[in-house]
């Protein structure tokens, strides 16, 4: 293989356009970087080229001749091998069993496993990655996270006869130190050497810039910049990720935020971050900006009450909720991260979902439930929040990602919250629903709700927040006004390149 | 709607449409009678009050093994305190406080520790069990031992016209009542179908999960414990394994129901006309002199007929 070849890459779920028209060439001996904010589109993209989620419509050439992707079969085929950010092992077998997992077991006698055929082979596969310092007689899950992902590749090589050719990774370096991401390259410049083609998915700049050949640049599902890397810069593929207009998206500010702490945290460290310190005052909205993974949704949950965690939170004078339970009695309100894992009873109607936390309100003395209430009340939120659906009866699942959304938006505001905290709140959401989810994000705080708010996406961070907290290696490195703050200059803030004191 | 999806909501109704035909033809004179209808309602009741209360625990996506040994247990408890010379309603409540207290251990170990309701109630089922064998002394407790005020009652009966509904039959439908209310008309009950619904988003969205399972768990406790009272009030005996039948009959009961309702979740009303499928289907088979060997193979053969027919509608969706 020589180049294998996408082009005219469509993809919808529903009415939300997540790829549109995106082509991408990787060639042999080539590592290609892909890069784009979160909701991009990189994930469906590479969902596509293993052949998990059709496209609605591709063109794929190898070396010009014309083949089908459709499952993950044909990818296989292709030559195409993933390294996932979560990494397939079986912790409970050894290093050996996992390498061959996919492999007819070598035998003695036509049914023994035979354990020093095994072993060696898979000695030979680590060996090709200069990885001879793993037992393959060890346990999978007594490794290191860097190890196991040599296990992983040296699978990948040894899976099978077709000859692997391209070599997708997702965030390989997330769960890395340092010294680990160091080998995790040397290997990929060897593969690189044999010929193989990489795309290589990151939202670390530094070793993007550092080990790829060419890279393309995801914003809204199409490609925004497509280019070798010597053609461009940092700051270039930030202006290509981050460009859209900041003004325009985002309704503004239409009252001031109001006196006194709705929110007071001091020195709050839970999760990966620690040092964590502000006041936030009615209707006054806080963003958290980090690199994925510094702490946010962590934050949000100890302020919750849902995760331990050391420092002071207090809510409205009193000491903070100690479970999620406290919380939404006293008037907070919290809009997961992952709406299908946390947010959703998909089975569940529409109307159940929204009147959850407030069911004994809307009940007689908590005893007995009205369902025409909670009905009434499920509807009216509904309509707030510019829900598209048949019926508030019909189950939360068969919603778009957006109206999904919604509903937990409308859950969120049926209590008319004093404080909000949304982690992620346009995540996977089409752009149509994301304006109602700003509009309502406005609207809760010009009826005096404080927000917190954190989210990857950093214009709407910008356009919807007063102030902006910037997460740093696990700490909180300042607290900047959001006015006059451009993407590029935060995202430079959050990755250290510009110093965060000097603006604020 | 498709003809899968309607055989997949309606299939267990039909399955139970056909088979009561298939008796009324076949015992004409016996089986469409209200004197045996009404007898069957009490052949049930235990069944019936055990798989009501369990429809508690399976509505959050739990289920409680031990509830056969819970039974005994509470027959045996309530028993020996006769011999002791305890006043029948004090013993009696004694019996049901241990069903609550056992239910209160699988609530402990299931929702606060976390181990699996698998596991825990598999584990607690065999505590249970050995602890009847032990207050019992391994004896079965019965004749001038049990009172008769105690084992009157099962005998007793409420007169209406000419028709005589047996006590025990009210109880089920009193427990009936109660567990509808609990579920489908509090708050309490909505939370549970939100923790079956997804356990962490109803905790996020302010659910009370750890104290709501706990309380379900002293539920099917409470009811097993009834259930267990009214066999001994029945058989006027108590021995320690004379409830261990209940458990596996209860969870195919909820089972059937969880068939045919709409989101193939567990509703108390399903669970009783998954009681009256199984109770009508012994009583049938009885009358027909087939070989009780053979109607273990019918259940079984219904309840996997029952959910592959739920199956239908999603390899249509495929």
């Amino acid at each position: 293989m020589r180049e294998l070849k996408i082009s005219g890459l469509d993809k919808s779920y529903g009415p939300a356009r997540v790829l549109r028209g995106v082509d991408l060439g990787l060639r042999a001996g080539e590592v290609h970087a892909l890069m784009g904010e979160n909701g991009a589109g990189k994930s469906t993209l590479i969902k596509v080229l293993a052949g998990i989620v059709p496209a609605d419509a591709m063109r794929l050439t190898v070396d010009g001749a014309e083949h089908r992707l459709v499952t993950p079969d044909d990818a296989a085929a292709l030559g195409l091998r993933f390294v996932h950010q979560e990494l397939n092992i079986v912790p409970s077998l050894s290093v050996a069993e996992n390498i061959l997992l996919s492999r007819r077991t070598p035998r003695r006698l036509g049914f023994a496993v035979d354990w020093r055929a095994m072993k060696q082979r898979a000695g030979e596969a680590l060996a090709r990655f200069g990885a001879t310092h793993i037992d393959p007689g060890a346990r999978a899950g007594s490794l290191s996270t860097g190890d196991r992902m040599l296990t992983v590749l040296a699978g990948l090589v040894a899976a099978d006869d077709t000859a692997p050719s391209v070599f997708v990774m997702d965030e390989p370096t997330a769960a890395l130190t340092h010294a680990e991401a160091e080998r995790l390259f040397a290997v990929i410049r060897e593969l690189q050497a044999r010929g193989a083609a990489i795309l290589y998915v990151s939202h670390r700049m530094g070793e993007v810039v550092e080990i790829a050949d060419r890279v393309t640049v995801l914003r809204d599902g199409a490609v925004a910049l497509s280019c070798a890397m010597s053609q461009t810069s940092k700051e270039g593929i930030i202006a290509a990720m981050t460009g859209r207009d900041v003004a325009d998206a985002y309704p503004a500010r239409q009252t001031e935020p109001g006196q006194g702490a709705v929110l007071d945290v001091r020195d709050l460290a839970a999760g990966p971050a620690s040092g964590v310190s502000f006041t936030l005052r009615p209707g006054e909205i806080i963003g958290l900006a980090g690199l994925e993974g510094s702490g946010q949704s962590e934050i949000l949950r100890a302020i919750l009450g849902d995760m331990p965690c050391s420092g002071t939170v207090r809510h409205e004078g009193r000491a903070g909720p100690r479970s999620a339970a406290d919380a939404w009695l006293s008037g907070i309100a919290y809009v997961p991260r992952e709406r299908r894992r946390e947010g959703l009873m998909l089975s569940r109607a529409i109307s159940h979902n929204v009147v959850l936390p407030h069911l004994s309100r809307l009940s007689l003395a908590g005893l007995w439930s009205r369902p025409r209430a909670e009905r009434a009340e499920a509807e009216a939120r509904g309509r707030e929040v510019r829900l598209k659906c048949e019926s508030i009866g019909q189950s939360a699942g068969t919603l778009s990602g957006g109206n999904q959304q919604k509903v937990v938006f409308a859950r969120a505001i049926a209590g008319a919250p004093r404080l909000a905290l949304l982690d992620e709140p346009t995540r996977g959401v089409d752009v149509g629903a994301r304006a109602d989810i700003y509009g309502m994000i406005r609207t809760l705080s010009g009826q005096g709700t404080a927000v917190v708010m954190a989210s990857s996406d950093l214009p709407e961070l910008i356009g919807l927040s007063d102030r902006i907290l910037i997460l740093r290696a696990g700490r909180q490195a300042g607290i900047v006004p959001a006015q006059g703050l451009g993407p590029a200059r935060l995202l430079a803030m959050i990755y250290g390149d510009a110093s965060v004191e000097a603006a604020a | 709607m498709t003809l899968a999806s309607h055989l997949r909501r309606y299939g267990t109704l039909l399955g139970f449409a056909a088979m009561v035909v298939f008796f009324a033809l076949n015992l004409p004179d016996t089986f469409l009678t209200a004197r045996n209808l009404l007898n069957v309602t009490q052949q049930v009741s235990m069944l019936a009050v055990v798989a009501f209360t369990m429809t508690v625990v399976m509505a959050m996506g739990d289920f409680d093994l031990s509830v056969g040994a819970m039974a005994s247990l509470a027959g045996v408890v309530a028993a020996t305190l006769f011999v002791a010379g305890w006043p029948v309603g004090l013993a009696i409540a004694a019996a049901l406080g241990a069903g609550v207290l056992a239910g209160l251990l699988n609530g402990v170990l299931v929702s606060v520790l976390g181990i699996l309701p698998f596991v825990a109630t598999l584990g607690t089922m065999t505590v249970f069990g050995g602890l009847a064998f032990v207050v019992s002394d391994g004896r079965t407790i019965f004749g001038r031992d049990i009172p008769a005020s105690f084992s009157g009652f099962a005998r007793s009966a409420l007169e209406a016209g000419d028709l005589r509904i047996p006590a025990l039959t009210l109880v089920a439908v009193a427990v009936l009542a109660v567990i509808w209310v609990v579920l489908e008309q509090t708050p309490y009950g909505r939370r549970l179908y939100a923790i079956g619904g997804n356990i962490e988003a109803a905790r996020l969205a302010g659910t009370r999960v750890v104290k709501l399972r706990l309380l379900a768990f002293c539920f099917t406790g409470l009811g097993a414990a009834i259930a267990g009272l009214m066999y001994a009030s029945r058989v006027a005996s108590a021995n320690p394994t004379q409830g261990d039948g209940l458990m596996l009959d209860a969870i195919a009961c909820v089972f059937l129901g969880m068939t045919m309702s709409e989101e193939g979740e567990p509703r108390v009303l399903g669970t009783l006309l998954g009681v009256l499928l199984l109770g009508l289907l012994d009583n049938g088979l009885t009358q027909m002199n087939v070989d009780s060997y053979i109607r273990e193979v019918l259940v079984g053969t219904i309840i996997i007929l029952a959910v592959a027919s739920g199956r239908l509608g999603v390899f249509s969706r495929r």
